[in-house]
């Protein structure tokens, strides 16, 4: 068996891609014309102000939201209009910003119910659900934490439990919706870890984020939205470097730090 | 031609009673999240209070309008602040089954207190009415629309120029914002099911002038009120005016249908209604919740 | 802290010995009533009261267990569940006095009609969220009572109309006891189901759709399909125990078949007994059905309510049920079965702790 071929950005299909995507709530463009591709393999992080639309845009991806315009291809075909559960059958998984655990069910179930569901490569039966879900608690750390109710979690660790989930249902590509919201830097440090783990297994990331540091630190790509619209895409500190963005976003602080 | 005028008039007659009905079931959702199914039972309760008002005192019925109202609000506060608060967080299947004991208890009593005979309200005009060559506007519905009417206003008055509607409307946008200002929510609540209430309570002496009552009469009352509230959608009182009147009208067309259409009144109604819900959720004229 | 754990458990014990018991009595004292059992001297420890009561309480086994499939474990609280006993009971009813089917021919169709109506009805009314779909299917439920009873065809009412519907007598020895161990036999399978959902992929998704709907459907749960089918599983089981009913109450109208009350009651079974669980709704059953028959004065052993006379009775046992149930509802959120079950201990501090959780 030989070694595979690194990856080059050749023209092959993107595995997700995003054409002049739209989303209108009554007469404003939550997400207005947004275009982007993402590759398999990669970690791309989405960042821009409060209210930019970002969680609308993976809304539309997941298929909670109806695209107004626009379309949506997965390995080249269409899935906008695909009801939510299909989506998830095809591979793409997300977490929620705002998490939502099924309150009445353990760590372990919680897990187990991903793999239970998910992707075409998940859909196990009850025991290999659990089997599953002992390994992707061990992933995110949560091993030890596996017969607690979900209520006797802090908050990170239901963030972690959040990821779990997703991550159980064996997504080819996983949505992450500010997953560092909240944390302090050790906890960030920590699940940046898992961030990385997660993709070390061979699924794209595409992370919404606040924190800087992660943007920088882990994603190979990074888009800048701003009323719906893509403002800037590439490289995460070229990105950062640019002037609209800063002005956008980021502010005179910040620029003033990233500036040599 | 006539009759198609007729028509119409007896259905908005009629209509006039299913708008008293509906408001202040409407306004006990709407703001409280509460479906209230004791609601019929608070309805005969006014039927009855009214037919002992003009019975011992000759009181002219209309006149035991603002009697009825009082009482009732009186006793929906009470309700409301000592039994129906308490378990106001708990999920909504709680509120059903609460104020379904709520129902039987107060359906029981009106039993044992007056019997199972049929009561009725029949001052001396009943029965007559204007006549405009063959169309005939009889004067109690008349009177009951005008009352209907007065009574929706004065709620939506009530409802938007007082600081008590205020705190009201506060409460139905956000609980605990509401809080956070100053509202003591016990109190708006009790007053909101108590007004809600005193709507009952006019809707029931209406009520005790067109049909004899008796305690079970108020069931039919209460899912018809859910009819008219869904009809005209849930939120503004002038939203269930239109959704009594329209229902009105429905049940006028429906009974002049060949056959047995009187008897399928009720299925009608709840026809439309989960029509309605599952193609226009927000009514006729309602704002999506 | 730990003898007190201890003494719980030994009360936990006793209360499933005490069940087992009374369970193995009620299932095995119908027997007595059999030729063999009375030749050989045995003491007649049921009569044909005894059987009317006991079935009774299994057909509300069979409603509130299903019942609990859609409310309880997939978080949507129909309110007109009733129409499925209705239908069941009509189906059966229809094809065996009109169609002469023999009873153990008809009986099948019921729940086959029931989940068939409950499956065109639920897609468009599984959309509804909370009060909207309670409200709906409350809606529905009495509709359809309506429509049954009064719909005509060229002038003759097609299901009986008004004055019913009668079947005939089914002719088999032991009609009781034949009758109360076929009810048993929907309540088994009732509860049995259950117990397989709730280790089932589909019960895992159920419960996902109730706890957090949008997070289900985003890890892959085919929200709609597994709605309808819980919504059809509970048709299916209610439409049995209405087929039952049927040929064993002989007469079928709107009053006996879609009874309106019907619907809280297996709400409230549910409820009382512990939504969500296996044997809960069955509890529940078993103590509404037997306290409310205990007030209605049907149950020979009857305490006289003081200051009430005979013609009252009943009413005052509305009125003392209606309190209890509004009791209940403010006190008892969680169910007789959660503290059977070891989560919670009946103390006054979990009485309170509730009472907070859910007032203003």
């Amino acid at each position: 068996m030989s070694e595979p071929d690194p990856p080059t950005r050749v023209r092959s299909t993107p595995q997700l891609e995003l054409r002049g995507v739209t989303k209108r709530f009554g007469g404003v463009a939550a997400v207005d014309g947004v275009t982007f591709e993402i590759d398999e393999g990669d970690i791309v992080g989405i960042i821009g102000p409060n209210g930019a639309g970002k969680t609308t845009l993976l809304n539309c991806i997941s298929g909670l939201q109806r695209l107004d315009g626009g379309d949506i291809r997965w390995h080249g075909a269409s899935i906008s209009g695909m009801p939510p559960h299909r989506i998830a059958r095809l591979g793409i998984g997300r977490t929620f910003q705002i998490v939502r655990p099924f309150g009445s069910m353990t760590v372990r179930e919680n897990a187990a119910v991903g793999a239970l569901f998910g992707s075409a490569d998940a859909r196990r039966g009850p025991k290999q659900a659990f089997a599953i879900a002992d390994e992707v608690l061990e992933l995110v750390g949560l091993a030890a934490k596996a017969g607690l109710p979900v209520s006797a979690l802090t908050i990170p660790d239901r963030k972690r439990l959040e990821v779990a989930r997703a991550v159980a249902t064996k997504p080819h590509l996983l949505l992450l919706d500010e997953v560092m919201a909240g944390l302090n830097n050790v906890e960030i440090d920590e699940a940046l870890e898992m961030v990385r783990a997660v993709h070390a297994t061979g699924v794209t990331v595409l992370l919404i984020e606040h924190v800087m540091r992660v943007i920088i630190g882990i994603c190979r790509h990074a888009i800048v939205l701003d009323f719906g619209q893509v403002l800037a895409q590439g490289e995460p500190d070229v990105v950062l470097r640019d002037e609209r963005v800063i002005q956008a976003y980021l502010g005179e602080r910040y620029a003033k730090r990233l500036k040599p | 031609m006539v009759d198609f005028v007729q028509l119409v008039i007896l259905g908005l007659l009629a209509g006039g009673v299913y708008v008293a009905v509906g408001v202040g079931f409407g306004l006990v959702w709407g703001v409280l999240n509460i479906v209230n199914l004791a609601h019929g039972a608070l309805v005969v309760v006014g039927g009855y209070l009214t037919w002992q008002l003009f019975t011992t005192l000759h009181l002219d019925p209309f006149l035991t309008l603002p009697v009825d109202a009082v009482a009732l609000f009186v006793f929906g506060y009470a309700l409301q602040r000592g039994v129906i608060n308490r378990i106001i967080r708990a999920p909504l299947l709680f509120t059903f089954l609460l104020t379904f004991g709520l129902n039987l208890i107060v359906v029981n009593l009106l039993l044992l207190i007056f019997g199972s005979d049929f009561r009725s309200v029949t001052p001396s005009y009943s029965g007559q009415g204007f006549e405009f060559g063959s169309i005939v506007i009889p004067y109690v519905p008349l009177i009951s629309l005008g009352v209907a009417i007065a009574l929706s206003a004065s709620l939506a008055f009530v409802l938007n120029r007082t600081r008590t509607g205020l705190a009201i409307n506060a409460i139905a946008s956000d609980r605990d914002a509401a809080q956070l200002v100053g509202i003591d929510l016990r109190h708006a609540y009790a007053v909101t099911y108590g007004l809600g209430a005193a709507c009952a309570g006019v809707a029931g002496g209406l009520i005790a002038l067109i049909q004899a009552i008796t305690p079970t009469a108020g069931e039919p009352y209460t899912l018809q009120a859910f009819v008219v509230v869904i009809l005209g959608g849930l939120g503004r009182v002038s939203a269930t005016v239109v959704g009594g009147l329209a229902f009105g009208l429905v049940e006028a067309f429906g009974q002049s249908i060949p056959g047995s259409g009187s008897v399928f009144a009720n299925a009608i109604a709840f026809g439309l209604m989960v029509l309605v819900l599952v193609t226009r959720p927000q009514g006729l004229m309602g704002r999506l919740r | 802290m730990i003898a007190r754990a201890d003494t719980h458990r030994r009360w936990r014990r006793i209360f499933l010995i005490l069940g087992v018991i009374v369970g193995a009595y009620a299932l095995l004292a119908p027997l007595t009533s059999l030729d063999i059992a009375q030749s050989a001297g045995v003491p007649l420890l049921a009569d044909r009261l005894w059987f009317r009561i006991a079935t009774f309480i299994a057909m509300f086994v069979v409603m509130a267990t299903a019942w609990n499939i859609i409310g309880g474990i997939t978080g949507y609280a129909a309110f007109g569940n009733v129409a499925f006993f209705g239908i069941g009971a009509y189906t059966t009813g229809m094809l065996i006095s009109k169609a002469r089917w023999p009873f153990l021919a008809a009986l099948p169709v019921a729940p086959v009609m029931s989940t068939a109506f409950a499956t065109v009805v639920g897609l468009p009314l599984l959309r509804l969220r909370g009060h909207y779909f309670a409200v709906a299917s409350l809606g529905v439920g009495v509709a359809v009572g309506e429509l049954v009873q009064n719909v005509e065809y060229r002038g003759q009412p097609i299901f009986g109309g008004a004055s019913g519907l009668f079947l005939p007598i089914y002719a088999v020895d032991n009609r009781g006891l034949f009758f109360f161990y076929l009810m048993v036999l929907a309540a088994a399978i009732s509860i049995a189901v259950t117990w397989w959902v709730l280790r089932s992929r589909l019960g895992y998704g159920l419960i996902a759709i109730r706890e957090n709907e949008e997070a289900a459907a985003v890890i892959g749960v085919n929200t709609t399909a597994y709605k309808v089918a819980a919504f059809a599983l509970a048709a299916a089981l209610t439409g049995l125990a209405g087929g039952i009913f049927s040929q064993w109450n002989v007469f079928i109208n709107q009053d006996n078949t879609f009874p309106i009350e019907y619907n809280v009651q297996m709400i409230l079974m549910a409820l009382l007994g512990g939504t969500g669980t296996v044997f809960g709704p069955a509890a529940g059953a078993v103590l509404l059905q037997l306290l409310i028959q205990f007030l209605g004065g049907s149950l020979p052993i009857s305490a006289d309510i003081p200051f009430v006379s005979e013609s009252a009775r009943p009413i005052v046992a509305q009125v003392i049920l209606g309190v209890l149930l509004v009791v209940v509802v403010i006190f008892v959120p969680r169910g007789v079965i959660d503290f059977f079950g070891g989560r919670t201990r009946l103390s006054l501090a979990y009485l309170r702790r509730s009472l907070r959780e859910t007032s203003l």
